[in-house]
């Protein structure tokens, strides 16, 4: 800087001061910005003022150690402009640039071939323009030669882009160590670069002949490079687009370049992938027809035509791209490459061998003056084409079909097109081409040994370094031998077989093949490939090590546990497992299985990588592998007794699918009594938590619902009843609950019912059990939701007597749990269908079991009754809810039924079924209800029936009490006329109550007032009251009208002596108060006359009714009494009194008629205990008020011992008493 | 990894569709990215099949925009064509001719076999200088809204994954071929120089 000149101080001083502090500012920035700056210094010291480039190369340099690959490159491309600004600074820098040639940075490397293929250049040309060459300039060459050997070197570098970069500069070298014709197609930008042609012969350090023989060697290394097998596809394809450009720039290659591009064709690398082999198909057209449009391409149309067509290119597309022919002087032009060089080449320093080679080459493949290569490929071809007889290629297949790969290599696939004409001369001729280029390529054919018979010679004058190109060269040859995947290249194997004589005629050692061995077992780093040198595994090794490999990882949980790298163990057997097939994974699984909680991480693992497996082949993956794993997993845990730990719900729960199988074991498990909660509990999460297929799983439950095992069942109910209270499941549940419900109306349980065994369908009938297996989930739904119950009544009205039976039965729970308020059975009651009125029966029986009914149930019910169904039995249940009038209305009807419904009306009317005493709820009290028995018409109603009836009020002595009985006696005395079965009653009371005696001698004594003997019926049971109840009713007689006790007598002639005896037992005033008439009708035993005497009688004093008129008395007893006795209803009733009750106290319902006698026996002993009881309480009643106001007593403890005569009656009354307590009995 | 980022061409047929979709993700995504038809013209679709809407490349998207708008604004609003083009004048103002431009790229992306085909016509029949290397890749993506939006995205993927590379050139191939397994089609791969 100060060594700079004053007069442009200012300019100078301020560029040069900007690059001083850009410089400055550079060191310290960081890359980005340094980039910048160092542009802008670059900018300012070559462009705008290069007179400063000296002073500061040093500090531009000096970057080329930086940090940043970045600005090491930036450095690559200052000293190329620097250098070709000023071509001195070569100098300088190109020591710089062989540094960074070895830049650890392939980026930089790159940078510096491409640096280094411009330098290339401008060195030669600086060389070649200057005349004195100076030391330093040699120096500098030398150095670049040395460069350009180390890039050539590149070639077999490791990395694809430097190889890449590699090829760029061995073509570019090419070029500019070949001469340029007038056939040359050099592209404009290029027109100026040097060539050989340019490289005076007579110059002063640059030889002529050793740059031509550089570039010749140069390219016989991108030649050979190329047919390396395992060229990556971009490498291939670089090297393609450059033999185009040199045949396009070098037309004098182009026979090379073709027969390059042929063999490539045959021999695609086998290691390049489907899409690969395309895109260098597709390069190798672009390259082909680009070489075709050349004019010098002539000699080569056949064979780059039939290239093109068989890359896929329409012929049409061909010629088009095929240049029209021009005057023929361009072979002659051609040739002058050779021919130049010839005349040039004697007059070099050098001797060379190179002009012995010429002319031999020309007159031994004279119609063509390709180089030798070419020839040889035509030598061998020429050679082999008359061999290709028929047999001979029959034999070549079949001998080939050995080296066969087993699986068909993808460039082969991509480039097959079957052989169209097969046999012709032409295609004789292409395969006969196509071998001897693979044959070249190999290294053999009798072509190939000519011509190196002629180059033998030439290569004792090569230098070192040409000796190490060519070994270079050759060591490729043994890759193509040795792979046999080319199907194409296998031919070049079997060769020799065909060839041997023509070996013998021309008997040259083929030296470079036996050396080629040595170095070709080096092989270059970036050829390895495991393949290669590994051997296949059988198929049971492979197994046999991957499980032992499986097992030891297994096995060793404990060790890697305490490492602390379990996950890992975890995750790799897990990956492991899943990739591959075989018995590993049931291992694993068994593994697991062993101490499954221990072992659980190891499980989830294993099922999530097997549904991701599952996942990453969706849509047709498999979902088997991950089936088969939880299922396993799952089955294990169900079958391990003991797991109380939830892992069984965990692992359900955190599977991410559910399978069929899987849902089975979950099934299985929901089965087992002893973990059935844990099972619901799970089922249940997997229906809340799995929406998507809750219904798959809610159907389970609901399945379980009707399971045989109670426990079972129970907890299925239970669980789905939660259920039902979610909405989105709630209709799913109904409809299955309906369904099965519905199948009560086939007339066979259908198969579903019994599970798997599907056989047992055929006609099995409806069992108690299958009834209720249908209903068991409906039936709990009920109380939940009342408008089921109109589903029941639907499927009740179809179905079969047994089923209808059966559910009438189960029924009871749920509807007593709906309760008489529910509105839909309420609508029940109220809509009743036809043939479902037993149901509506049962309904209402057990709503109104325990608790009264509710007006509106009995509104209802009243409804139907009137309405739509006149059956009484509706009225039973809600009986107590009705009104007085309504009860005794429809009594009549109510005791004709069956003798237990019966006893059910009296219960409820009596309370007496229900525990809690609702007596007070019934509309009649047992009084009235007693009197409205009584008052029944017996038109309306068989008496028999009514008797039966009142029958069972007097069984239940709890509610008729002697007080109840005396006031319903009371009552029914003072009616008018006298109900019919009143002395029936009071006779029965009496024998309940004895205690009434007296009580009922008032009775007596007060229908005696009625004129009781107007009533025939009456009248009878009059009598025989009085029989029973002698003496006691001694008095009651005498009170009697004469008449009237002479029918008594009639009636009962052996209460007359009794009865006699009592009276004469009288003291004579007594006596005196005892009627004549009556005395008389006393007496009068025998005497008939005595009868019509008696009538006047007038009744005696303490008779308080007025004497009945006597005719009228006998009238209507024998007109009324056409046959007295055993016909009449009444009277057989009031015999049967005692023995009927005995009955009652044990109805059994399914008895008839006919057999009640024979129960009579055993119902007999607690009919006398109850006699003794009420024997002893009549003891102690005796001193009761009612008994004691009893008008009667004194006349009842009166002395009895009168009555002698009348001894026949009083036998014929205890005959009557017998009878009846024989038929007692 | 080179520390300049990726310079990138995305090159479809009428750089209307394909390639606007990608250089809007990659832009987006912060690529050096540009994109170019190799068509002789810009078409676009018409009335018909048979009668497109031809353009030359100098005409500017909002014109085309214009144009279209003024002879049936229903049909290529319907047909997504209004909403492209609305999408593209955002983005530059008008198609670029990949033959045309000079610029060099590190990498570029052709969207079907016809383009890429020209473009290594075009650049392997340009006079080589620098001897840089541009990489060439073939996506094939057919030429509907759908499809430029999904092959957008692998491009966007891929150009992501070779950015990330340490050394592009040597490993490029490698991924190519992962890409071409994960998306499973093949790509059509070369390198030229300029």
């Amino acid at each position: 800087m100060s060594s700079e000149g004053d007069a442009p101080h200012v300019v100078d001083m301020t560029t040069s001061e900007k690059v001083v502090e850009l410089l400055n500012q550079a060191a310290l920035l960081g890359t980005e910005e340094k980039l910048t700056m160092l542009k802008q210094v670059q900018e300012l010291i070559i462009n705008k003022d290069p007179s400063l480039l000296d002073n500061f190369l040093d500090e531009m340099i000096a970057f080329q150690t930086d940090k940043s690959m970045e600005v090491r490159k930036f450095v690559i491309g200052f000293i190329e402009e620097a250098c070709k600004r000023d071509n001195e600074l070569l100098l300088r820098l190109v020591a710089n640039l062989n540094m960074l040639l070895r830049d650890e940075s392939v980026n930089v490397v790159k940078k510096a071939i491409l640096t280094l293929t411009q330098l290339y250049k401008v060195t030669l040309q600086w060389m070649v323009r200057s005349k004195a060459v100076t030391e330093r300039q040699e120096a500098c060459w030398d150095m670049l030669t040395q460069m350009k050997g180390d890039v050539l070197a590149l070639l077999d570098s490791e990395n694809d882009g430097v190889r890449t970069h590699a090829i760029k500069f061995t073509e570019s070298l090419i070029i500019s160590l070949s001469p340029r014709t007038s056939d040359s197609d050099v592209p404009k930008r290029q027109d100026a670069d040097i060539s050989l042609d340019k490289i005076p012969k007579d110059h002063a350090y640059i030889r002529y002949d050793v740059l031509c023989e550089e570039g010749k060697s140069a390219l016989e290394q991108l030649l050979k490079f190329m047919v390396h097998p395992a060229i990556s596809s971009i490498n291939l394809t670089t090297a393609l687009g450059s033999l185009a450009t040199l045949a396009r720039q070098r037309p004098m290659f182009m026979s090379q370049v073709v027969q390059a591009y042929e063999t490539l064709h045959a021999n695609l690398p086998p290691t390049l992938a489907k899409s690969q082999v395309s895109s260098v198909r597709k390069n190798l057209k672009i390259h082909l027809v680009a070489v075709l449009k050349h004019p010098c391409s002539l000699d080569f149309q056949a064979q780059i035509g039939t290239l093109l067509l068989d890359l896929g290119m329409a012929q049409s597309e061909i010629t088009r791209a095929t240049p029209v022919p021009r005057e023929p002087r361009k072979r002659p032009r051609h040739e002058q490459y050779p021919e130049g060089k010839k005349i040039k080449m004697e007059p070099a320093l050098m001797e060379d061998d190179e002009d012995k080679e010429e002319p031999a080459a020309a007159s031994v493949s004279k119609p063509s003056p390709a180089p030798a290569a070419q020839s040889a490929i035509d030598l061998t071809a020429h050679f082999l084409h008359p061999l290709l007889n028929p047999e001979n290629v029959a034999n070549l297949v079949l001998i080939s079909m050995v080296y066969l790969p087993d699986v068909m290599p993808a460039s082969f696939q991509a480039t097959y097109t079957p052989v169209e004409s097969a046999g012709t001369d032409a295609q004789i001729k292409h395969l006969a081409r196509l071998m001897a280029t693979q044959m070249t390529a190999a290294g053999i054919g009798p072509g190939l040994e000519q011509s190196r018979a002629r180059e033998g010679d030439s290569k004792e004058g090569l230098g070192e370094d040409e000796l190490s190109q060519e070994l270079l060269i050759k060591r490729k040859v043994p890759m193509v031998h040795g792979q046999a995947i080319s199907v194409v290249g296998s031919y070049g194997e079997k060769q020799p077989a065909i060839e041997v004589p023509l070996v013998k005629k021309l008997p040259e050692p083929i030296l470079p093949s036996t050396q080629t061995k040595l170095p070709g077992t080096t092989g270059r780093k970036k050829v390895f490939r495991l393949a290669d040198v590994v051997q296949p595994l059988l198929e049971s090794q492979i197994e046999k090590l991957t499980s032992t490999a499986v097992k030891r990882i297994l096995n060793s949980e404990k060790t890697i546990a305490q490492s602390g790298m379990a996950h890992i163990r975890v995750r790799l057997l897990s990956r492991l497992v899943t990739q591959f097939e075989g018995t590993m994974k049931e291992d694993v699984l068994g593994f697991i299985l062993q101490d499954i909680r221990g072992r659980s991480d190891l499980a989830f693992s294993l099922l999530y990588q097997e549904y991701n497996a599952y996942l990453s082949q969706l849509p047709e993956g498999l979902l088997d592998g991950y089936d088969h794993c939880l299922y396993t997993l799952l089955s294990g845990l169900q079958e391990k007794p003991e797991q109380r730990d939830g892992l069984f719900t965990k692992l359900v729960l955190e599977a991410p699918i559910i399978t069929e199988s899987a849902l089975d074991v979950i099934r299985r498990y929901c089965e087992d009594e002893s973990r059935v909660y844990l099972g619901m509990t799970t089922l249940k999460e997997l229906i809340v938590k799995r929406p998507s297929r809750q219904f798959q799983y809610l159907h389970v439950l609901l399945d379980l619902s009707s399971h045989e095992k109670e426990k079972v069942r129970t907890t299925a109910l239970a669980f789905i009843k939660r259920m039902y209270e979610k909405d989105q499941l709630r209709d799913y549940i109904e409809k299955f609950a309906l369904n099965y419900m519905q199948l009560l109306v086939h007339p066979n349980p259908p198969s579903l019912l019994f599970g798997a065994d599907k056989d047992t369908e055929v006609a099995a009938p409806w069992t108690e059990e299958t009834v209720r297996q249908c209903l068991f989930l409906y039936l709990s739904l009920l109380p939940l939701n009342h408008r089921l119950v109109h589903e029941l009544a639907s499927v009740y009205t179809e179905a079969i007597a047994d089923i209808k039976r059966s559910v009438l039965r189960v029924i009871e729970q749920p509807i007593r749990g709906m309760g008489m308020n529910s509105p839909d059975l309420l609508l029940l009651v109220e809509t009743c269908p036809k043939g479902a009125e037993t149901l509506v029966t049962r309904c209402l029986h057990i709503l109104t079991d325990k608790v009264p009914p509710s007006p509106e149930l009995v509104e209802r019910v009243r409804d139907l009754y009137h309405k739509r169904v006149p059956d009484v039995r509706f009225l039973i249940p809600v009986i107590n809810g009705l009104e007085k009038k309504e009860v005794i209305l429809a009594l009549p009807k109510l005791i004709k039924l069956n003798p237990i419904v019966v006893k059910e009306v009296f219960n409820r009317l009596l309370g007496t079924q229900h525990s809690e005493g609702s007596a007070s709820m019934s509309p009649l009290t047992p009084g009235e209800l007693l009197v409205s028995l009584h008052n029944i018409d017996s038109t309306k109603c068989d008496m028999k029936a009514i008797i039966k009836a009142t029958n069972l009020c007097y069984g239940e002595k709890n509610v008729y009490t002697s007080e109840v009985l005396a006031v319903v006696m009371q009552q029914l005395m003072e009616q008018n006329p006298l109900p019919m079965l009143l002395m029936r009653t009071v006779i029965q009371s009496l024998s309940m109550y004895p205690r009434l005696g007296g009580f009922v001698m008032n009775i007596l004594s007060r229908l005696i007032g009625k004129q009781v003997w107007k009533h025939p019926k009456v009248w009878e049971g009059f009598v025989k009251c009085c029989q029973r109840t002698k003496p006691q009713s001694f008095s009651v007689l005498l009170q009697l009208p004469a008449t009237q006790l002479t029918s008594v007598f009639d009636r009962c002639p052996e209460l007359r002596d009794p009865l006699l005896q009592h009276v004469l037992s009288f003291t004579p005033h007594q006596q005196a108060h005892i009627a004549p008439s009556v005395m008389n009708a006393l007496e009068a035993c025998d005497k008939p006359e005595v009868k019509p005497m008696e009538t006047p009688t007038h009744p005696p004093p303490i008779q308080t009714h007025p004497p009945p008129v006597q005719t009228h008395v006998v009238q209507p007893i024998q007109q009324t009494q056409p046959d007295p006795g055993t016909d009449d209803p009444v009277e057989e009733a009031m015999d049967q009194g005692g023995e009927d009750m005995g009955v009652q106290g044990k109805p059994d319902p399914t008895m008839t008629q006919a057999e009640v006698p024979r129960q009579e026996e055993a119902a007999t002993p607690p009919a006398e205990t109850t006699e003794e009881e009420e024997e002893e309480e009549e003891e102690e009643e005796e001193e009761e008020p009612m008994e004691t106001a009893d008008p009667e007593p004194p006349e009842v403890n009166r002395p009895m011992g009168d009555g002698d005569g009348d001894g026949d009656g009083d036998g014929e009354v205890e005959a009557a008493d017998g009878s009846g307590a024989e038929e007692a009995e | 990894m080179p520390s300049h980022p990726l310079r990138v061409a995305v090159v479809c047929s009428s750089n209307q569709n394909r390639s606007m979709e990608a250089h809007n993700i990659l832009s987006k995504r912060g690529f050096d990215v540009r994109s170019f038809g190799t068509g002789s013209h810009v078409k676009l679709p018409g009335p018909a099949p048979d009668k497109p809407n031809v353009y030359d490349f100098k005409t500017s998207y909002e014109q085309m925009y214009n144009d279209l708008v003024r002879k049936d604004k229903e049909l290529y609003t319907q047909n997504g064509i209004l909403h492209m083009l609305d999408r593209n004048k955002r983005i530059k103002t008008r198609p670029e001719r990949f033959q045309s431009c000079k610029d060099h790229f590190d990498l570029v992306i052709t969207c079907e076999e016809r383009v890429y085909d020209q473009v290594l016509e075009d650049l392997s029949s340009r006079e080589q200088e620098t001897l840089q290397s541009v990489h060439v890749i073939n996506v094939d993506i057919q030429d509907n809204h759908e499809e430029a939006t999904l092959g957008a995205f692998l491009i966007c993927e891929l150009c992501q994954c070779i950015q990330h590379t340490d050394d592009m050139e040597n490993e490029i191939d490698e991924l190519l071929q992962e890409f071409e397994d994960k998306s499973n089609r093949p790509f059509l791969h070369t390198v030229c120089f300029y």
